[in-house]
């Protein structure tokens, strides 16, 4: 009776655990919704796109007092001035992006034929490399510039990030984007999840650990910490180098599965970029 | 029962002069050691940091600043201190080691229980 009590337990948690693993994307989603909900059950589901204002009233604020005068406000203009003027050989960013500059919401998705996660600033400088240009350096300066313009074009556009069906590569991608979450790493030993999911609303010196969802609609920021407008791939570079992790290069395979990741849990959340942060 | 006593006490006095004459002998020794490190203990000491951090590197587990302290290890081998550059060096190579075993011990995707 003892062997089969145990067996049954042991067979329960395995098929709890293989589930657990093998959560859809959708399933996932719904985790972090209920997580937050639970966590924050004031916060409407809609107002995480302000990240951590969110849940931080008295950082909204000063926040709040910041978006009278955007700081990112000569990122966008920059950034219009580059998509409106033509590269060397006479083409523009609208021939490689015909509905754009409102393209944000279709960024990041998977490319069947290349078999990988595509991001906006690595399609950009695709369309950079294909018309001759240099590719621009992904971290800050000219890419945040132009992401910038289309980010502002593209708002209250929806977060629409889709995993295709017909190719089990796309999913692959986003299991390893979830797996990077949730890997410890670093000197210090912390995943992502540690501080945006186990941790979020604590204070970490002086800063208060935001949510997950959300986090991606607002990208590229003008962070008051740089003095300068950065991407999301440097922010996940800060992150990693925070917990004393060797940062992964922007837009290589583990930072774009983990945008692909990461955007999927803002499904449905309009985007608000460029934004501010301290 | 009184020289006994003195005794005792005197007995106990060459034991505790004695064990920090030891003391300081063996810590004399051991910086002895330190400042006979060679240029060849400190480049094996950095061949074998390299190995562990490009080992925790394969398995994208290598530290933020394990490739740092090696660059100072080898500053110190060039300036000549052997002894500072074979003790950063060890220090790397925990790190690499370190930062191999973290991710080899999460290859399995475990969520945690607060992720349910």
């Amino acid at each position: 009776m003892k062997k089969i009590v145990l067996m049954t337990t042991a067979l329960l948690m395995v098929v709890g655990f293989s589930n657990a693993v093998m959560a859809s994307p959708e399933e996932d989603r719904q985790i972090f919704l209920n997580f937050y909900k639970e966590r924050f059950p004031n916060v409407p589901q809609d107002d995480y796109i302000n990240g951590v204002y969110a849940i931080d009233p008295v950082g909204r604020e000063n926040w709040e007092a910041i978006e009278e005068f955007p700081p990112y406000e000569t990122a966008i203009d920059a950034g219009k001035s580059m998509w409106d003027t033509a590269f060397a050989n006479g083409k523009t960013y609208s021939d490689c992006f015909p509905d754009g500059p409102a393209i944000m919401s279709k960024y990041p998705h998977w490319n069947k034929e290349k078999g990988s996660v595509i991001t906006l600033p690595l399609a950009l400088n695709a369309c950079r490399e294909a018309n001759g240009e240099k590719p621009l350096k992904y971290n800050k300066g000219a890419i945040a510039n132009i992401v910038s313009y289309i980010a502002y074009e593209s708002r209250d556009q929806v977060t629409n990030v889709v995993i295709p069906k017909d190719d089990p590569r796309a999913l692959e991608a986003y299991e390893m984007g979830k797996k990077f979450y949730f890997t410890k790493r670093g000197q210090l030993n912390f995943s992502c999840a540690n501080c945006h999911l186990q941790n979020v609303g604590m204070v970490l010196r002086t800063e208060i650990l935001g949510p997950a969802v959300g986090q991606t609609t607002h990208w590229p920021v003008y962070r008051s910490k740089w003095g300068e407008m950065g991407t999301l791939h440097r922010r996940f570079k800060g992150c990693n180098e925070q917990v004393r992790a060797k940062a992964f290069k922007p837009h290589g395979e583990e930072y774009r599965n983990l945008e692909y990741f990461l955007t999927y849990q803002s499904n449905n959340l309009p985007l608000n970029g460029p934004g501010a942060r301290k | 029962m009184r020289k006994t006593k003195y005794l005792g006490i005197l007995v106990l006095a060459f034991i505790l002069v004695g064990g920090i004459g030891c003391a300081t002998a063996s810590s004399d020794k051991m910086s002895s050691m330190k400042t006979e490190m060679t240029a060849d203990d400190a480049t094996a000491a950095i061949a074998a940091a390299d190995a562990a951090r490009k080992k925790a590197g394969s398995v994208s587990g290598e530290w933020r600043d394990t490739g740092k302290i090696i660059g100072e290890a080898e500053e110190a081998a060039k300036a000549g201190d052997f002894a500072k550059a074979v003790k950063l060096a060890n220090k790397a190579k925990v790190q690499g080691e370190r930062g191999y075993e973290q991710m080899v011990s999460q290859e399995k995707l475990r969520l945690p229980s607060y992720f349910k």
